[in-house]
């Protein structure tokens, strides 16, 4: 279990985490949401204690990361930039951070084959491609058999099945009881891998809900209908949990009612209808909202 | 490429625990798998015995029948002189030692793994400094090996047995070993392979010639002060021969000229003053700031 109370870190003139409080637990896979520039990163690094926390604190199962007897076994973490040397081989690298902690080598050969590194082991970290950087990370957060996994962008640079052995790792790593926290910048990813989301965005907690409210909320059924009467449909529809809006003359935007009601009530007061659709909002378009004033970095719309 | 799935990790994971030893075996794997430290170590035992033989070469060259004092002296003074290009080497590779982690982000791995950070850097210190004392007792007994036939043929063959001797060449080893832990401090506090490789070359070798020459042009004694107290002067009194022949210790103090002038006792603790302040500086900033 890792928690989070009031933690901030201020570079310079830049609040890059702004007092947030969060409780991720174990036995499921939480996942860290948010675009870039967020905060994500910076959180993560000060769960580890490698940046200090201009104020408030993190810790992980009830203490402070730094008062662990066996760190490797309480968290593996994957940290977003590579944190190897490249001068090394990812064997020799694994087997210097076994040693701090007094891991068997069969272990280390084990991450090894459990990462799919085998073929290249012995090769220097600095040939790696993005990939394979991503997997001897993993390979190393997963030496010590922590409780716990804190993976910053654990798909960043895998292939597809890559990607797919990620979710499946991490299902399997929460299904044991452990913590999983993992971070991404990209809401098709989590919506596949985690089970409870915090969404992340200028620094702040924009959201903090299980997956699937998350999907419930942002995809609230909207229901398209074109009629020469919107008027007429409008006053018929309008009840207190129904919304309905219009955005250009003879589109109705319909929420809080699904197309058969729609139709029938319709067909029942004899108002023409020329389309009757049910739309998706997509999980991106959610995300998007709901970190719409939280962008960091827009990108310039295109004209 | 094929994966396998996570297969759960064997119970005995449960009794792991960081510990002292256990970060001087890390760094001891991390010194010796990384190439550029096995080359530097190999190229300063190369040196040390190739500038050895070349002294040897020119030894007595008038093949003079020398009293066994001065034959001594002339062995541990020439197998020594190396020491100015060797101690470039270990400047070099202490830097790197750290920095190179700074630069390539795997600092960060081994503070997430010692996270109180302090054992880990100790740790790597030591190792650092005995594996460079070892590598330059190796070098010595290489450059013996090398260069007392040498010696020999010119009349010269020294008295090993000889606590002065034997004094001045296993310093010449420590003088390297402190260098580079030296070094290592400057790369700790700079974080950064070019500057602090910049800073411990300046200070150990440049720095010392450079004020040298002002002092030679300006007259200014507070330059020439300043060059007997920069590490690279003051540490040369680790591999200083002191056996019968050599001039007695000069008073110490600021003599007529107002030039300042150290024994042997005072120009070690200087160095050791120069080495504790370093360590520390690099201590307290590896502690405080973000990795
Ligand atoms: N070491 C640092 N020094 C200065 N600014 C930083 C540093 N690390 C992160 N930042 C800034 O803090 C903000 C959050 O960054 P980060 O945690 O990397 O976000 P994310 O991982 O969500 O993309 C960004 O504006 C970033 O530029
Ligand atoms: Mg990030």
């Amino acid at each position: 279990m890792i928690e989070l109370q009031h933690l901030s870190k201020r570079y310079g003139s830049k609040l890059a985490v702004d007092d947030i409080s969060a409780t991720i637990r174990p036995g499921m896979v939480t996942g860290f949401l948010g675009p870039n520039g967020a905060g994500k990163s910076t959180t993560m690094r000060m769960i580890v204690g490698l940046d200090h926390p201009t104020s408030g604190s993190a810790t992980v199962n009830g203490r402070r990361y730094q008062n662990s007897a066996a760190p490797l076994h309480e968290v593996g973490a994957l940290l977003e930039a590579k944190a190897v040397h490249t001068g090394r081989s990812a064997q020799n690298h694994l087997l210097a951070l076994a040693a701090t902690h007094g891991i068997p080598k069969k272990r280390v050969h084990e991450v090894i084959e459990m990462t799919g590194l085998g073929s290249v082991a012995r090769k220097r970290v600095g040939g790696f491609s993005l990939g394979m950087g991503q997997r001897l990370g993993i390979a190393a957060a997963l030496l010590g058999d922590p409780h716990t996994l804190i993976l910053d962008e654990p798909v960043n640079g895998l292939d597809p099945e890559g990607v797919l052995w990620v979710r499946r790792l991490t299902r399997q790593l929460a299904d044991e009881g452990r913590t999983v926290f993992l971070s991404s910048h990209l809401m098709s990813e989590m919506a596949q891998t985690a089970d409870h989301v915090i969404v992340l965005g200028r620094g702040k907690i924009i959201a903090d809900a299980p997956m699937t409210d998350i999907i419930a909320a942002s995809t609230g059924n909207l229901v398209h209908v074109r009629t020469p009467q919107t008027a007429d449909l409008a006053r018929l529809l309008t009840a207190p949990d129904v919304s309905v809006t219009s955005r250009e003359n003879g589109l109705l935007e319909v929420s809080g009612i699904d197309a058969r009601q729609i139709g029938e009530s319709a067909a029942s007061h004899g108002i023409v209808l020329h389309e009757l659709t049910p739309v998706n909002a997509s999980l991106e378009d959610a995300y998007l909202q709901l970190t719409n004033d939280a962008v960091e970095y827009r990108t310039e719309e295109v004209r | 490429m094929t994966t396998a799935t996570a297969t759960p990790a064997p119970r005995s994971l449960d009794s792991i625990r960081l510990s002292f030893p256990g970060l001087i075996r890390s760094e001891w794997i991390k010194l010796r798998s990384l190439r550029s430290t096995v080359w530097c170590y190999v190229l300063i035992i190369l040196a040390t015995a190739g500038f050895s033989v070349l002294m040897a070469l020119s030894a007595n060259f008038g093949g003079d029948d020398l009293p066994q004092a001065a034959q001594n002296s002339m062995v541990a003074q020439y197998l020594t002189v190396g020491g100015n290009f060797t101690g470039l080497i270990a400047a070099v590779l202490g830097v790197l030692v750290i920095s190179g982690e700074y630069t390539t982000g795997m600092i960060r791995t081994t503070y997430t793994a010692a996270p109180g950070r302090l054992s880990a850097y100790t740790a790597k210190a030591l190792v650092l400094t005995v594996v460079t004392f070892i590598v330059g007792l190796i070098s010595v007994v290489a450059a013996l090996a090398a260069s007392i036939p040498v010696f020999a043929l010119n009349g010269v063959s020294p008295d090993l047995s000889n606590p002065d001797v034997l004094i001045a060449l296993i310093g010449s080893a420590g003088y390297l070993a402190l260098i580079a832990l030296l070094s290592f401090s400057f790369g700790a506090i700079l974080r950064n392979s070019a500057g602090g490789i910049a800073t411990a070359v300046g200070m150990l070798f440049v720095l010392p010639v450079g004020i040298n020459i002002v002092y030679s042009f300006t007259g200014a004694t507070w330059a020439a002060n300043i060059a007997t107290i920069l590490p690279g002067s003051v540490g040369a009194a680790l591999y200083q021969y002191n056996g019968e022949g050599t001039e007695a210790a000069p008073a110490v103090g600021f003599n007529a000229d107002g030039i300042l002038v150290l024994d042997q006792a005072w120009m070690l603790i200087i160095f050791a003053a120069w080495i504790v302040l370093g360590l520390v500086a690099g201590a307290i900033l590896t502690k405080r700031r973000d990795a």
